[in-house]
């Protein structure tokens, strides 16, 4: 399992919320400083073209919230989305 | 119509402020300012991935200094970003902090000279001249770039003392007023009118910025508390007259300056009174934001520059900003 396929699982409706979630949970990381450069360059670039609820641009931000705030981002969906499969997924990926 | 700027300072990844930058873009500010301090990130290299990054926002340094970059490598750094952002680039230039400079172990000598003679070989070198210079602070011998600027730039100059005040408004493209209380940037204004004056220039001629310490929040409350760290160092930098002008109680503040010097920061932030933040920031709920920008425009300002720590939370300040602010100066 990738990212991309994980962010297909994420209901269309609950997109916009969890972009949004994503955002505030990078920006306000202590972690900052552990964004691998070229993550953190599709992200910009995605940023740039667009809003970051679409595919490519959740993608990034899922990545960056797991390498930054692994244990919130997990808790975010499994109580709050109510994605518990979504938080499974990204436990297996490599 | 008033124009908005934003300023970050490049203390986090530069992915960070790069992405505020974006976001500062399409939230339609017309101005990014990044500060220069040899303990963040570089200055030129924040800007450079901001331009990259961006289409229309103009961006520079706010405020780069003379002593620590000699104006010939800023004059190199301007042109070389204004390959990367044709037309977008400004330069702001002041004298820099004493604190900074003295860590660094240079001395802030004749800073009102320094920036004078900064300007001035800044744009020489910028329309592609070979620059001889004997100024009393800088001296270049036949200073010339192996390559053509692609435009020239405008050059802001970072002022708070008088004397600088007026002569930000002779020499310079546009003035930034380290002020955000009405009492204090009417003051500064004033000093700057007098300089566009001497020089013969119209009031028109000079973008007139105030540089702000700022905060919004939907919650009045939230807002202040994020802006009492910077409101602590304001206070501390703060000459007597400038605390007198506010009723700020001076034994109060060298308390402050002594409790920040010592590392003590949980104490100097305490010692952080509400009549400091009125004095000091800009920062409330949006209504109360649009009332002091208001209150500033009438002193003739034509930038407001939302500087940090811009609210609580930097991503949602910006759309604040965006949504409920701007607009309302845009009718």
């Amino acid at each position: 399992m990738d990212y991309g396929r994980i962010i297909e699982m994420v209901p269309t409706g609950k997109r916009e919320t969890l972009s949004t979630k994503l955002m505030d949970l990078i920006l306000k990381s202590k972690n900052a400083d552990k964004m691998p450069s070229s993550l953190a360059r599709t992200l910009l670039h995605q940023w740039q073209q667009g809003p970051l609820a679409n595919e490519i641009g959740l993608t990034a931000l899922l990545e960056a919230a797991v390498i930054l705030e692994s244990e919130k981002i997990m808790d975010f969906l499994e109580e709050k989305l109510q994605l518990p499969d979504v938080a499974k997924a990204i436990k297996t990926v490599e | 119509m008033v124009r908005f700027g934003i300023e970050f300072v490049p203390s986090e990844p530069y992915w960070k402020t790069t992405f505020y930058a974006i976001q500062a873009e399409k939230r339609g500010f017309d101005y990014l300012w990044i500060t220069d301090h040899f303990n963040n990130r570089n200055v030129y290299v924040t800007l450079t991935t901001a331009a990259l990054h961006t289409e229309k926002i103009k961006l520079g340094p706010g405020v780069t200094n003379p002593y620590l970059i000699n104006p010939v490598i800023t004059a190199q750094a301007i042109a070389s970003l204004n390959e990367i952002a044709t037309g977008r680039v400004i330069l702001g230039i002041g004298a820099g902090d004493k604190t900074t400079l003295k860590s660094t172990g240079v001395e802030m000598h004749k800073p009102l000279t320094a920036v004078k003679e900064s300007v001035e070989i800044v744009r020489k070198m910028m329309v592609g001249k070979s620059v001889t210079f004997e100024g009393n602070v800088f001296q270049t011998s036949n200073a010339k770039f192996f390559f053509k600027p692609a435009t020239e730039i405008p050059i802001y100059v970072g002022a708070q003392g008088p004397k600088m005040l007026a002569l930000a408004g002779r020499i310079g493209d546009g003035v930034l007023i380290n002020a955000g209380h009405p009492k204090d940037v009417d003051y500064a204004v004033n000093r700057v009118k007098k300089g566009i004056q001497q020089a013969g220039k119209r009031l028109t001629d000079v973008d007139i910025a105030a540089y702000t310490s700022f905060s919004v929040h939907k919650d009045m409350k939230k807002a202040a508390q994020a802006a009492v760290p910077v409101v602590a160092y304001v206070v501390a930098g703060s000459p007597d007259v400038v605390l007198q002008r506010h009723g700020v109680d001076e034994e109060k503040a060298e308390k402050l300056s002594g409790a920040l010097k010592g590392g003590k920061w949980g104490e100097a932030f305490g010692l952080v009174s509400s009549r400091m933040i009125e004095a000091f920031s800009v920062s409330g709920t949006p209504d109360m934001c649009i009332d002091r920008v208001a209150e500033l425009l009438k002193s003739g300002i034509s930038q407001f520059v939302v500087g940090s720590p811009i609210g609580p939370n930097v991503r949602k300040a910006i759309d604040l900003i965006s949504d409920r602010i701007i607009p309302h100066f845009e009718k």
